[in-house]
């Protein structure tokens, strides 16, 4: 095959995905959607009636919504490392999956965002968390953690946006050549003109490098700052300096698992099996196990470092969270994130998609679980016994996070028709 | 009058342009796409490197003074001790400025970007002007039609 017969082929074949959906993808929208609108109905309950219809409460303040957050955040990390990381390590296989990464970590954080303002209840007061100049000059507390984290977030989310717009421009003139009708014009506005002359190459391939540059440490740097939100207090469990690395490799591992989840069948549905191939699924499931190896490490070390601080309340906190009342769960995490990832040793395993997606949703489970673990064992049992008290999510917590995976699978589902899933330039480089 | 070559193939296309250099034709006469970014072009047309650098440098060095300026000028505007900490705890600032660094750093890249390649090219979207998926050279003669 010739290289101009197969970058028709190629442009043909993916933006193919671009065009009339199928049942199945009607069906998989409709289900998001109700789950995003019991959500909705959920948190517009909560708002009516106030924050008591929740379960969190003295002494667990932070509960099921604090927990979706850093999930949701942690997701997120995936798409930048795969895009930017790779980008600058010049990993071939990023190809496969930049695009989607990309997209699965504007809408991560999006749904992320919404967290916070949930969980305050009064969400109409979210822009105290501003710093703005109001009538007393009373700035917000610049050395919170919860402000650094107002900082961390909108700057990824701006940073991924904009990085995620700048790799499509290529690929939307590609549409705006191919389609006709409202869509043509569309993507005729949204390509800016271009039209892949030497200076507009030039100037894109720096500001790529620029932002993928700014985009690496940023994703190290927004993890590490959820991270201290918990780190930062001196409650047993949280207060620890692995804190930052440990929340860094868990979010990489979650949000690989997560591209897994959505890629597998995306590529099934989408037709798009000469492009993502088994080769590149083996490539990132590596990455899966990797970081698993990392956060099984820091299991451990959390509690080898209870164990010689020689301090009773983080032996006893760290007790609790093995053979205490969340010990269920506790267990369920380490299996999920720890033994079970263990089988992509097996390269035969490693190169089977059935079993990739399979590991990926117990990974996605594990996953939450462990942000669950942490946050609630340890405000569950703190310092003193008369404070202690267990938490356990109630329907409208329960339905709100339904709501968060419903709105994440509708807004993916809606980007795989609006716009370019992979990065057909980028496809056409590494061809030739 | 303009003499339009087109190729399937980026050897051919690298090696025609090439050649079209090295007979004389001035870089500034001749007009390259591409479907994607080719590296050798701009050593063979002797582009001068992109100017954006400087979008950057300026957009993170705004950033972080910001970032700095902002979190201690607040600080003294309204001293308040909490903590036990001090007032101007630069420790805790390096964050909020590091943060603004990379988004100023960013998004002014972004804009250099834009200006730098004259995006929005309005009378290209109007005209709806298209780009292939050939490697094209169009080398502008300077004879009259």
């Amino acid at each position: 095959m010739s290289l101009g017969t197969y970058f028709d082929q190629l442009e043909h074949d993916v933006l193919a995905a671009m065009r009339k959906p199928s049942k199945l993808y009607w069906i998989a929208l409709v289900v998001s959607a109700a789950a995003f609108a019991l959500g909705l109905g959920c948190w517009g309950w909560q708002i009516y009636e106030g924050l008591g219809v929740a379960g969190i409460r003295s002494p667990v303040g932070w509960g099921v919504y604090i927990t979706d957050f850093v999930f949701w955040v942690g997701i997120a990390h995936s798409g930048t490392l795969i895009s930017a990381v790779l980008f600058l390590f010049r990993a071939k296989f990023r190809c496969s999956f930049n695009r989607s990464a990309e997209a699965m970590t504007v809408i991560a954080v999006m749904t992320a965002g919404l967290f916070p303002l949930i969980h305050l209840g009064r969400c109409w007061f979210f822009y105290w968390l501003m710093p703005y100049p109001n009538q007393r000059h009373l700035w917000v507390n610049f050395r919170s953690p919860l402000i650094w984290d107002v900082f961390a977030v909108s700057t990824y989310f701006t940073i991924s946006a904009v990085f995620f717009f700048v790799g499509l421009i290529p690929d939307l003139a590609i549409a705006r050549r191919r389609f006709t009708g409202w869509r043509h014009w569309v993507f005729r506005i949204l390509s800016l003109g271009w039209q892949g002359t030497a200076e507009q190459w030039k100037h894109y391939a720096w500001l790529y490098m620029f932002l993928a540059a700014f985009a690496t440490p940023l994703v190290i740097s927004v993890h590490s700052v959820v991270s201290w939100d918990f780190a930062m207090s001196v409650i047993p469990g949280w207060h620890t300096t692995i804190f930052a690395p440990y929340f860094v490799a868990g979010a990489i591992f979650s949000g690989t698992a997560m591209v897994i989840t959505l890629v597998v069948p995306m590529r099934r549905i989408l037709g798009l099996d000469n492009y993502i191939t088994v080769d590149h699924f083996e490539a990132i499931a590596k990455i899966l196990l990797f970081t698993s190896l990392i956060v099984s490490y820091s299991y451990i070390v959390e509690f080898v470092l209870a164990w010689y601080s020689g301090n009773p309340f983080e032996i006893a906190h760290f007790s609790f969270r093995a053979v205490g009342d969340y010990r269920y769960l506790y267990w369920l995490m380490l299996f999920c994130n720890g033994l079970l990832p263990l089988t992509l040793f097996v390269k035969r395993l490693r190169r089977n998609l059935k079993y990739l997606f399979v590991l990926s949703l117990f990974v996605n489970v594990g996953m939450w679980l462990e942000r669950f673990v942490i946050i609630v064992s340890s405000l569950a049992r703190d310092f003193d016994p008369y404070n202690w008290g267990n938490y356990a999510p109630r329907f409208v917590e329960i339905g709100v996070t339904i709501g968060s995976f419903g709105m994440f699978f509708m807004l993916f589902l809606i980007f795989t028709k609006m716009l370019p899933v992979l990065a057909i330039a980028e496809v056409k480089e590494h061809a030739s | 009058m303009i003499r339009e070559y087109k190729f399937d193939d980026k050897a051919a296309f690298l090696h025609q342009l090439e050649e079209l250099v090295r007979s004389g034709v001035h870089p500034r006469r001749l007009t390259v796409t591409t479907p994607f970014h080719v590296h050798e072009v701009e050593h063979i047309l002797h582009l001068r490197p992109s100017w954006l650098k400087l979008f950057t440098l300026f957009g993170a060095a705004a950033g972080l003074t910001a970032g700095f300026a902002f979190t201690i000028g607040t600080a003294l505007d309204w001293p308040l001790r909490t903590g036990g900490k001090p007032i101007v705890a630069l420790p805790t600032y390096i964050i909020v400025a590091f943060e603004l660094t990379i988004l100023f750093g960013g998004v002014i890249s972004f804009l250099g970007f834009l200006f730098l390649s004259r995006f929005p090219d309005i009378p290209a979207i109007v005209a709806g002007t298209e780009c292939g998926p050939e490697f094209i050279i169009r080398e502008d003669t300077g004879e009259a039609v």
